[in-house]
């Protein structure tokens, strides 16, 4: 029995979920997330940079995290449209300063193994909280997040925090890597 | 002293050379083969050296050619293409004015890597047909002019949209190398 | 063999049982094992206060978590781990007590977790 449990666990960690580069937004605040979800390369050059284009602003509703599984999760600019509980229908792709194209989720420029996909990671937002339910911004509680290391490529720190009447809202872009395979974590957070 | 000025000299043209551009031509569509040349030319101001594919001119990337089966045009340079790539191109058109054009082999000196012409060139455009897969039978409407945008010595689009599919040109760096992409989709 | 059968039944058993109640709304939250609430949970508290980035963690020019910060996850990673049936020498033994090694297997389990945890609901509706 034992036995079978590992082989099980030992699957799923080489085959199950090998897909590189899971983005995951936990929103663990009172206010819904609303934000533009951005990818681009990281190896020299920023260019193919992406950017969610229909919608551009993606909402996450309050709370929304994976303690209740309402997290957004994307797996790659294609699956994400049937899978995701946020799906984005139309991508902004630039392949340079001058030139950009609007990308249906299906299209075969941007599929898993093609050549933006091999060459683009998740790696920014830029995001205004609302109070839940409304289109009334959370004041001050907006900003843009960027992984350390992209600054060339988007300018944004990778952590943002603001307090207003005892309370902090903060809010963190980070990543978890482990042997090729890569999370890129977006959490809003109110304590 | 002249071993090393000399492995530093190699070291140095290496670095130039990895620094210049490579081409992957992806074909995606599994309807129509890409018929289409290839060219590179000077940047840096004027348009000469202006080289093209020769033979043959119109090289064939077959319908579903592309890197997810391993069947994608690539050329590292004028003469490794030759020996290493799917599609060889035997000999090169090398315009160095717009007077003076003359047929280069592949391995010709003038255009080997690292030589003035490969250090001045960057891959531009190509003019494209695309053909119904394993026929002679074109798609008039599935054609053009693809490259660098403005670029005043081609006056290629990047972008190609039709009914048929699409056609995009676009650059990558990775690490030191860059790449020029033409996909058809 | 025959304890893979007895397992299978008794899972039958609980899907069918569940069925029957027919009254209960199962969500993804009430369908979680206890690691996968704790392994939530880590992730938010990386949010506490005392459990922020730090200046000087800041300052880091990579977008990896800090050690300080992963330390954080690593119980509860470790948990849900260990209760899928691999032993704790097991665990040691393929990762090294790689921190990140940890996390990301985890993640690969909690994340396989939560798509059969769909599945079967949407099975049921």
């Amino acid at each position: 029995m034992k036995k079978f449990l590992t082989i099980l666990g030992i699957a799923a960690f080489v085959f199950g979920y090998s897909q590189n580069g899971t983005l995951i937004v936990n929103n663990y605040t009172p206010y819904d997330f609303s934000g533009y979800i951005m990818a681009n390369n990281f190896a020299g050059g920023c260019y193919p940079f992406l950017t969610s284009s229909a919608p551009d602003m993606v909402t996450v509703p309050a709370n929304a995290n994976m303690g209740n599984g309402n997290e957004l999760r994307y797996e790659n600019y294609k699956d994400q449209y049937t899978s995701s509980l946020y799906p984005i229908s139309q991508w902004y792709v630039q392949s340079s300063s001058t030139i950009s194209v609007l990308r249906p989720w299906n299209h075969a420029a941007i599929m898993p193994g093609g050549t933006i996909s091999n060459n683009t990671k998740w790696s920014a937002t830029k995001f205004n909280m609302k109070y839940a339910g409304t289109t009334n911004g959370v004041p001050g509680f907006s900003n843009g997040l960027t992984l350390a290391g992209n600054t060339s490529c988007y300018t944004a720190p990778d952590y943002f925090d603001m307090t207003s009447g005892g309370v902090t809202n903060s809010a963190e872009i980070f990543t978890l890597t482990s042997g090729g395979i890569n999370y890129t974590y977006i959490q809003l957070y109110t304590f | 002293m002249k071993k090393l000025l000399t492995v530093i000299f190699i070291a140095a043209v290496s670095l130039i050379h990895a620094q210049n551009l490579k081409l992957i031509v992806n074909n995606y569509s599994t309807t129509f083969d890409f018929h289409g040349t290839l060219s590179a030319h000077n940047f840096g101001g004027g348009c000469y050296p202006y080289v093209t594919t020769n033979s043959p001119a119109m090289v064939v990337v077959p319908a579903n050619a592309n890197m997810n089966n391993g069947n994608e045009l690539v050329y590292a340079n004028f003469k490794d293409q030759y020996v290493n790539s799917l599609y060889p191109n035997a000999s090169w058109m090398v315009q160095l004015s717009a007077a003076t054009s003359i047929v280069r082999a592949w391995n010709h000196a003038s255009i080997a890597p690292g030589g003035v012409i490969s250090a001045n060139t960057k891959w531009s455009s190509s003019q494209f047909q695309m053909y119904y897969a394993g026929t002679s039978t074109p798609e008039p409407s599935f054609s053009g002019l693809i490259g660098e945008p403005q670029d005043p010595c081609t006056g290629a689009i990047s972008n190609i949209s039709t009914p048929y599919g699409d056609v995009e040109w676009f650059n990558i760096t990775t690490g030191n190398v860059d790449y020029s992409y033409l996909q058809i989709y | 063999m025959k304890k893979t059968i007895l397992l299978a039944a008794f899972a039958i058993l609980g899907l069918v049982s569940c069925t029957n109640e027919g009254t209960a709304v199962n969500t993804v939250s009430s369908m979680k094992t206890p690691q996968m609430e704790n392994f939530d949970k880590a992730f938010k508290s990386l949010g506490e206060p005392q459990n922020r980035p730090t200046e000087e963690e800041r300052k880091r020019n990579t977008s990896e978590l800090s050690d300080r910060r992963k330390a954080l996850l690593v119980p509860a990673s470790k948990e849900l781990i260990l209760s899928t049936g691999v032993t704790e020498s097991e665990l040691m033994r393929k990762t090294g007590g790689d921190m990140s090694q940890i996390i990301v297997w985890a993640t690969q389990i909690y994340m396989k977790k939560s798509e059969d945890i769909r599945n079967n609901i949407k099975a049921e509706n």
